[in-house]
């Protein structure tokens, strides 16, 4: 009771400094409008170095295209490069917002597309990559061996039996990856009547371990992967064929029958990055290479266990000509 | 102290309860007899009926397109949120430059220094070594990124849990206000914090830091209320008695009674902070936890386990610092010979002539020749210890075949199980059993979080994460017990199970999503593995310290009767340990909770593949729905497993 | 005792007066009070009809100048919330307190801040020290919150904790001394502020029986040299009869009675009281001024000399040696005599027995006391009215 009475005051007495401080605060970051679309990272920039941020995505493929940018950014053009780890969708929006200055591997987002780069003008395309995306499922290269006809979507129901796991219970499992990934399985193994579970891995560490134990144990198993990627050199797999794509077959995702297009991959930079990012925005938007050379820095990053920095090196080391047209003039 | 009011009046409350008991299920089978048949002739379905479901998924949807469509030029945005994310943004950097400009020798020395002043020289030693292996292992700026976002995070979360537990210390009203809120925030998976934050902040760094205010703030101003409240009613009315103001005997008394409170608060904030700084990486907090997620993408365990160590040893660090601390002032004794500011200043001057060296000689980046790579190594184990266990191994069979048959035998049927009972005998079982083990307050609460599931529309996934975390749950508690029997009679057992704790509780899950999934390959069976690891320790620890702590004379005449250690063990220590074994039921129950998120990244399905899902699509509607799901499952299960309090209250 | 002593009689103007004092716990506690039927309700009673408990009942009584005021009682006499209502610790419910003249229920917040800082300073049972704080700094707290400068404070500080004994542990917390030295803390603090009445509550009721000794040693002198008002609370008669100028005895809320040592040993209120002083070694608290009787006439003249003051032990002993009664002496004429007969009646207890046969001694003790005895407490303004 008596603590009650007496606690007004002291509140009161309280407060103040914490006003004080929220109001020091307000002056400090300026007084007016404060946009925080157009807040850099607070880890960019610092010792007077210039710096670019770029999205990492989650699989090897971005890794090894950001792997090189760095180190040719670093090296040649005498930037401090930041690199954060983004899934997709979430790093189309901090793109706009500026907390990333580049994404040099986009598998597509129609939507966010028409958002930013149509309407918001925040972002602006970088070009492709130079590689070339495609989704599928696919089967090991030792099991289609054994039995060629698995590689034909009609067959796959008479494998199920096969492809059963403790997880998929009585049906046949469709290993699916992160959910940051484009991915239509669901719909597909309803539509096209298959006796299949999609199980999903959660993220592509998993599903790479995965795929890699059944590898070790010429277990057979049927997955949603992508090429290009590094795993096909340790764990060679076929594709299974599933009704052609055509145009707009995959407009409605709730009635998709058809398999996944081949999609050139692009990059895409922040319009103010883009328009004042000097060197370095000129050095990404000419950055193009090939799927071969970008696996082939992929698996000295996953398999070999070189630290990105590593693999980049040793590929700068033997592309000079390749690598050299992308310096600004 | 608990033990003794439990162990006392042990029939007495057994024979109560009974009592209760009956009434109770009497009242409940009541209420069950009228409205089930309403139910069921309503809405006749094994699963939550559809009409009593709310879809948000469009509103939520708008939501969030609105606040994209917004973040530039709504005044809400611009003047507030802005404001806000500005001055994160300019508070991490400036921490960050300084930490910078010290070099890596400044900071270490600085860090050992305050480490000597607070903890003294065996803990400084050993924060000087966690910082060098820091550098050592690559990770030196990583290190003080996370360190610069933690300072600002922790700062922010002191003084507003200072702020909120003052106003609740020292008002009844707000104290009661708050408490549920407080209490039902340490129950959150740190996961569940990320969506709404993203969503109005996006992506980065403010997001990260603001999430983490969130999640930490909370022990902060609970400790702080409870301390105050707490404070020695014969020392304050001493205080008042000599004509103290109200303002004098909060900052002369009230305040320093209850710094002990003050700094377990900070403690645990700062550890709170600290997970959630890692975890944060996920929407672009940077730092050590992002190296983590990264050397996820390649599979490369090593490389975690290479940012895993720095964030387990700041968190070891910074535990045990701000633990001497608080012991050392809890004593009171220790300040007569070292009071003063001058040491202060010393070790300042020391620090700043060591940052100083560093910058003239030209040492201020983390020399690359310093460099230790541990990746490989660990690599190598990682990849032995999965081709030797993960299937085929003689008699035993592999870790394969026994996720497998976990899968099969125990986590197939409590799903179908679960998802097979009708809805309204979930609620009812979630009903008695909340109310058995506490008061109609908490039977309604459960049961209200358990409907709001089914409202939510996410029924049958939520039962099967619930079916994932009860099997978690029982498979934590029987290893966790074994182990912690183990530790209770053993010294040496408890010493050598220490560390191993300490490196469990710390490391971010993320380290061990790999080698899970590489023992126990994809599914939910690795994602209740992930959750045992995770939630060992704790539940090892309290039940061991519950073991502990028993009645040394009830022990002393058990044996004197001539009592084997195994009668010992059954008939004396797990009675009377019995209110730390509910704790530690609680805590493992609201720690598996917790990791579900995590278990959605190995395959886990469910609602932690949904809130993994929204965040990665960057679509709130599934995200929040399901991190909603997870709240009220914590919710539920909080409630259904926390007795002790209540009933020895009630009891007294 | 001091009961007789010249410079207490004289300061007759009372530094605490209460008058009617009511402290009732509970819902719609202001009712009791004012009504009659209700007032006259045992503990037990009222709590069933009200909900309400009634920790001071109806008290009255004044404290003098220089005097030591005991109240006594067992625990739940409301003994402890009497002395926090002086200060309004707790807030009475009803009745006057008025320090100095001045009421203290009137007082607004600034000036019981003023009373609490300056003229009224409590020891308490359990000490209430500050564990974070050094002995000299709990000791100058008091100056502190007043806003003394540091240095001044420090010194007046140093000065008590030499007052108090306490010498080369300045340093130390109050969690390193034992229950008495800490206890010493207590009392150099509320004497650090120099204040007019120090309250004590129970002061040494945690304290070990030999500490405890020394700790009413340290305040019979403390009293000695500085004849500070003093107003102590204490469940333990012996401390009581040891420390009292005059004792209230409380049960229940109320006083019971209202007296010298000698008056409540030597003719309790009723029964409670008798039962409560029966084991006292009577002889060592009555004094011969009212154990004596008259004095025939040829023993005004022989036999040994003895002050009035003097208690029925020393008498014992002069009787014992010389073989004739005693002639209490003051000023050279002789109050009257105590002989064998009216020592052994002290002794046996009989003397105040109100059983058939010893009637006429308890009438004529009582006699006697109203006679000689009291007549200077009830000058100094305590009459009878108090003892309810």
């Amino acid at each position: 009771m008596r603590t009650k009475t007496t606690a007004k005051p002291m509140l009161r007495t309280r407060m103040l400094p914490a006003v004080a401080g929220v109001s020091a605060l307000l002056v400090l970051t300026g007084c007016g409008a404060a946009d925080m679309t157009k807040q850099a990272s607070p880890f960019a920039g610092v010792q007077g170095a210039k710096t670019v941020t770029l999205s990492v995505q989650s699989w090897v493929g971005a890794q090894a295209n950001v792997a090189v940018a760095q180190y040719l950014l670093e090296r040649e053009l005498g930037y401090r490069v930041d690199t954060v780890q983004v899934d997709e969708v979430p790093a189309w929006d901090a793109l706009s917002q500026g907390r990333i200055d580049a994404i040099l591997e986009d598998w597509g987002h129609p939507d966010e597309e028409q958002r930013y780069v149509k309407d918001k003008k925040t972002i602006a395309p970088g070009g492709d990559l130079g590689v070339t995306g495609h989704i599928g499922w696919f089967v090991p290269t030792y099991f289609a061996k054994q039995h060629p006809d698995v590689t034909n979507w009609k067959n796959l129901n008479k494998y199920a039996d096969q492809l059963r796991t403790a997880e998929s219970g009585s049906k046949g499992q469709l290993l699916d990856g992160s959910p940051s990934y484009v991915t239509n399985d669901k719909a597909l193994v309803a539509n096209l009547d298959l006796d299949y579970q999609v199980v999903f891995a959660g993220s592509e560490a998993a599903q790479i371990t995965q795929i890699r134990q059944f590898a070790k144990e010429k277990k057979p198993f049927l997955t949603y992967w992508y090429t290009p990627q590094w795993l096909f050199e340790k764990v060679p797999m076929t594709e299974v064929k599933l009704p052609a794509y055509k145009e707009g077959c995959d407009a409605d995702p709730k009635k998709v029958a058809c398999a996944y297009p081949h999609t050139p991959l692009q990059k895409y930079l922040n319009a103010d990055f883009a328009r004042g990012g000097g060197e370095a925005a000129a050095f990404l938007k000419n950055f193009k290479w090939t799927t071969e050379d970008q696996n082939e820095v992929s698996l000295m990053i996953a398999d070999q266990k070189l630290t990105p920095e590593e693999a980049a090196k040793k590929w700068v080391a033997g592309h000079e000509s390749t690598w050299r047209a992308w310096l600004p003039k | 102290m608990a033990t003794a009011t439990a162990a006392v009046p042990q029939t007495g409350v057994t024979a109560l309860l009974k009592h209760r008991v009956v009434g109770k299920l009497l009242l409940l089978a009541l209420a069950a007899a009228i409205l089930i048949p309403i139910a069921n002739a309503r809405w006749a379905s094994g699963t939550w009926p559809d009409a009593l479901t709310v879809d948000l998924s469009e509103p939520l949807g708008k939501a969030s397109d609105w606040i994209i469509d917004n973040r530039d030029s709504h005044p809400l945005f611009l003047y507030f949120f802005g404001h806000i994310s500005n001055a994160v943004v300019l508070s991490v950097r400036t921490v960050y430059l300084v930490l910078l400009a010290a070099g890596w020798a400044g900071v270490t020395a600085a860090a050992a220094l305050v480490a000597w002043r607070v903890a003294g020289v065996r803990l400084a030693i050993g924060t000087g070594v966690a910082f060098l292996a820091c550098g050592l292992l690559g990770m030196w700026v990583p290190t003080m990124q996370t360190l610069a976002l933690m300072v600002v995070a922790v700062l922010a979360s002191v003084v507003l849990g200072m702020l909120l537990g003052l106003a609740a210390g020292l008002s009844d009203r707000t104290f009661r206000a708050l408490r549920p809120v407080l209490d039902t925030m340490q129950v959150l998976p740190a996961f569940a914090y990320l969506l709404p934050v993203v969503l109005v902040f996006g992506i980065g760094v403010p997001a990260a830091v603001l999430a983490t205010v969130v999640y930490a703030a909370p022990p902060m101003a609970r400790l702080t209320a409870l301390g105050l409240r707490g404070a020695d009613a014969g020392v304050m009315e001493a205080v008042e008695s000599m004509g103290t103001t109200a303002r004098q005997r909060l900052l002369t008394a009230r305040l320093p009674l209850a710094r002990k409170e003050l700094l377990l608060g900070l403690n645990q904030t700062i550890m709170m902070a600290l997970s959630m700084a890692v975890i944060a990486s996920v929407i672009g907090a940077g730092g050590l936890g992002d190296r983590v997620y990264q050397a996820l993408a390649s599979v490369d365990v090593g490389a975690a386990l290479a940012a895993g160590i720095p964030i387990v040893l700041l968190a070891v660090v910074l535990d045990r610092v701000t633990g001497a601390a608080g012991e050392r002032m809890g004593s009171g004794s220790s300040q007569s010979g070292r009071s003063g500011w001058k040491p202060w200043g010393y070790a300042a001057v020391v620090a700043v002539a060591v940052a100083l060296a560093g910058r003239f000689t030209d040492r201020l980046d983390w020399p690359e020749a310093w460099l230790v790579n541990i990746a490989e190594p660990v690599n190598r184990a990682v990849d032995w210890m999965t081709d030797h266990l993960y299937s085929g191994v003689p008699y035993i069979g592999g870790t394969a075949d026994w996720a497998g048959h976990f899968t099969t035998w125990v986590l197939d049927p409590v799903r179908d199980g679960l998802q097979w009972l009708p809805w309204w005998s979930v609620l009812l079982i979630v009903a008695t059993l909340a109310w058995l083990i506490g008061t109609w307050r908490t039977a309604l609460t459960a049961v209200l979080a358990m409907a709001a599931i089914g409202v939510l529309g996410v029924w049958n996934p939520s039962l099967d994460t619930l079916s994932q975390v009860l099997a978690a749950v029982a498979v934590t508690l029987v290893v966790g017990f074994a182990i912690a029997v183990a530790a209770a009679r053993s010294e040496r057992v408890e010493r050598l199970l220490r560390p191993v704790l300490d490196v469990f509780q710390t490391m971010p899950q993320f380290v061990y999503l790999i080698p899970v999934v590489a023992l126990f390959g994809v599914g939910r069976a690795p994602a209740v593995a992930a959750a045992v690891v995770y939630a060992l320790p704790a539940v090892v620890r309290i039940t061991t310290q519950g073991l502990r702590q028993v009645n040394p004379a009830a022990m002393e005449s058990s044996r004197s009767l001539g009592a084997t250690s195994w009668q010992q063990l059954r008939q004396v220590q797990l009675p009377l340990a019995r209110p730390a074994l509910l704790l530690a039921i609680n805590q493992g129950v609201v720690l598996v909770l917790a990791v579900v998120i995590i278990g959605g990244l190995v395959g886990g399905g469910a609602l932690g593949y949904d809130v993994v899902f929204g965040l990665a699509q960057g679509d709130l509607a599934t995200g929040l729905v399901a991190g909603g799901a997870i709240v009220c499952l914590g919710l539920m299960l909080d409630r259904v497993t926390q007795p002790t309090e209540r009933r020895t209250r009630k009891g007294a | 005792m001091t009961t007789s002593t010249p410079g207490k009689t004289t300061a007759v103007e009372p530094v605490f007066s209460v008058e009617g004092l009511w402290k009732v716990f509970g819902p719609k506690a202001e009712r009791i009070p004012g009504d009659p039927e209700l007032g006259a309700l045992n503990a037990a009673e009222l709590r069933a009809r009200t909900g309400c408990t009634a920790a001071v009942r109806d008290v009255s009584f004044e404290v003098g100048k220089g005097e030591v005021f005991v109240v006594m009682g067992l625990s739940g006499s409301g003994k402890s919330t009497l002395v926090r209502c002086l200060t309004r610790l707790i807030e009475p419910t009803a009745g006057t307190i008025a320090i100095d003249g001045e009421d203290v229920r009137a007082m607004d917040a600034t000036r019981l801040r003023e009373l609490r800082r300056h003229r009224a300073s409590m020891v308490f049972q359990h000490f209430g020290l500050l564990p974070h704080r050094s002995v000299l700094d709990n000791v100058a707290y008091g100056l502190e919150i007043q806003g003394v400068a540091k240095d001044e404070r420090r010194k007046r500080a140093q000065e008590v904790v030499a007052k108090v004994g306490l010498e080369g542990m300045e340093q130390r917390r109050p969690g390193q001394l034992s229950g008495g030295q800490q206890q010493r803390v207590g009392l150099a603090r509320a004497l650090a502020v120099d204040p007019e009445v120090l309250l004590f509550d129970e002061p040494f009721s945690a304290l070990d029986p030999l500490i405890r000794r020394d700790m009413q040693e340290e305040v019979i002198r403390l009293h000695r040299e500085e004849g500070r008002t003093m107003v102590f609370i204490t469940h333990d008669l012996n401390e009581a009869l040891r420390l009292g100028d005059r004792i209230a005895l409380m049960r229940d809320g109320r006083v019971v009675q209202l007296g010298t040592p000698e008056e409540i040993v030597g003719s309790p209120a009723d029964d409670y009281v008798r039962e409560f002083v029966r084991d006292v070694p009577r002889e060592q608290v009555m004094t011969v001024r009212t154990a004596m009787r008259p004095a025939d006439a040829d023993e005004a003249e022989r036999g040994p000399a003895i002050a009035p003051e003097a208690t029925v032990s020393e008498a014992i002993e002069a009787v014992a040696r010389s073989g004739f009664p005693v002639r209490v002496m003051d000023d050279g004429r002789c109050l009257g005599v105590v002989d064998h007969e009216r020592l052994l009646g002290v002794v046996a207890g009989t003397y105040t027995k109100t059983a058939a046969g010893t009637e006429s001694k308890t009438a004529a003790g009582t006699e006697s006391k109203t006679a000689a005895g009291t007549e200077s407490k009830t000058a100094a303004g305590t009459g009878s009215k108090e003892v309810v």
